[in-house]
């Protein structure tokens, strides 16, 4: 799970082009939206396709996203429970 | 309608204007067939969050409306008027490649939505607040041309505060392609007589706050644009500036310095070399793309080199044509051309 959350901050700056964050700097459990890394709506549709591309999952009810993306901890469980990782 | 002041401007450039005492002292060369614009830290004007997202067209045309802004003193204004010929372009390429390399899937948006010509206005839109008119010219070598007679419409309308300018960006693919057509070469000396093809690609973003009061940090005064599709001849030129400058009561002899667009293309310099010889029988003549090189927005940087003649009541060196000092600058028409399809004549004065 921790090389996978390694991993999935990697993917998150590089997609997001959040060229002064560097993957230490993310708490996996901090929120990626509002407070944590301050993402936005632009983001989740970034974040979407990330996983799409990166993981082959699409996510088929956008309501599953707010549970998703909470954190990357949540993005890497949701990443395993679909046998992606 | 009251007079049309030019009060705050900011400029992106080739050349060091982002330092509001540079003046046109000493010229930064082309990289051989190109300029690059010397761009500021924005981390000065644009919040992080947002720069992450932003391309170079949006940083420069953000930056530059910022600056215009500030020297004005204006924080809100009437409306937003922008002209680009190319828009946002490495946004555009990056979008593109995204389409060509991942077979048309997992297209993210942000390259999309940041690719579109408006961005740059409605990002200055959005970081001010301001939901006032707000308009985005695409019309190749007269894109801030439009935006500019847009402008002087609404002041006649009573608009009392505008923000208008002119941004345009290249990427190394872009100049590539063009070096590859054959349309570019190294600049010649002077640029006002070349006898080769070829003009130096550029790119800048430069902004004006229009205001119908005349502050302390007015710069001159603008007073009319015409643009001319397509001119056959100089005499074509001559006689459409003749009426030009009749509407405003006025004649060649009177004006005192011309800002021309020489790109250094003999081709597309042609009517303009042919009409240097009328022009500079009775003003002072200046070029400006030895300075910023060649784009779609051009005249933008044209203007801002006006107004600061105008401010300042010098010529540069660097600029003129040749060594003739008017004891007063009160007029200066700004003919510019582009690809010697889109001509212009632009005429302020001081205030």
């Amino acid at each position: 799970m921790d090389a996978l959350i390694e991993k999935l901050k990697g993917q998150i700056i590089e997609q997001l082009n959040l060229a002064e964050v560097k993957p230490e700097d993310i708490n996996p459990e901090a929120p990626l939206f509002g407070d944590g890394l301050g993402l936005d709506s632009i983001d989740a549709l970034e974040l979407i396709v990330l996983l799409e591309k990166y993981y082959g999952i699409k996510i088929q009810d956008p309501k599953d996203g707010k549970t998703i993306f909470q954190s990357v901890k949540t993005m890497a469980e949701y990443i395993k429970s679909q046998g992606k990782a | 309608m009251s007079k049309v002041y030019i009060n705050g401007t900011g400029c992106i450039s080739p050349q060091n204007t982002i330092d509001k005492q540079w003046f046109f002292e000493s010229l930064a060369p082309a990289q051989e067939d190109y300029f690059n614009a010397i761009e500021p830290s924005y981390k000065e004007f644009i919040a992080p969050n947002l720069l992450r997202r932003m391309g170079r067209a949006i940083k420069m045309g953000v930056a530059a409306g910022n600056i215009a802004l500030q020297e004005a003193n204006v924080t809100q204004v009437d409306a937003i008027i922008t002209g680009t010929g190319l828009g946002c372009f490495e946004d555009s390429e990056r979008f593109l490649l995204a389409l060509v390399n991942n077979d048309e899937q997992f297209l993210t948006p942000t390259s999309f939505i940041q690719s579109t010509h408006n961005t740059v206005g409605a990002q200055i839109g959005l970081i001010m607040k301001c939901h006032a008119y707000n308009y985005t010219y695409v019309h190749r070598g007269f894109s801030f041309e439009s935006a500019m007679i847009d402008a002087l419409m609404l002041f006649k309308e009573g608009k009392q505060k505008i923000l208008i300018g002119g941004i345009e960006e290249h990427t190394p693919t872009y100049v590539q392609l063009i070096r590859k057509a054959n349309k570019l070469q190294a600049p010649p000396h002077p640029i006002w007589a070349s006898t080769s093809k070829g003009i130096q690609l550029s790119e800048g973003s430069t902004f004006f706050v229009l205001e119908n009061q005349r502050t302390n940090s007015t710069l001159a005064c603008l007073l009319d644009v015409q643009t001319l599709y397509k001119p056959k001849t100089s005499t074509d030129v001559l006689e459409k500036l003749h009426l030009f400058l009749k509407s405003h009561r006025l004649d060649i002899s009177q004006i005192d310095v011309c800002v021309m667009g020489f790109s250094g293309d003999v081709d597309f310099d042609k009517i303009l070399q042919e009409l240097l010889p009328t022009i500079k029988q009775s003003s002072s003549v200046v070029a400006f793309k030895n300075a910023c090189g060649e784009y779609h927005t051009a005249s933008a940087f044209a203007l801002y080199t006006a107004s600061k003649i105008i401010k300042h009541q010098i010529i540069p060196d660097t600029l003129a044509i040749e060594n003739k000092k008017p004891t007063e600058i009160k007029y200066t028409l700004i003919i510019n051309q582009y690809l010697g399809i889109n001509y212009s004549f632009t005429l302020l004065s001081n205030c």
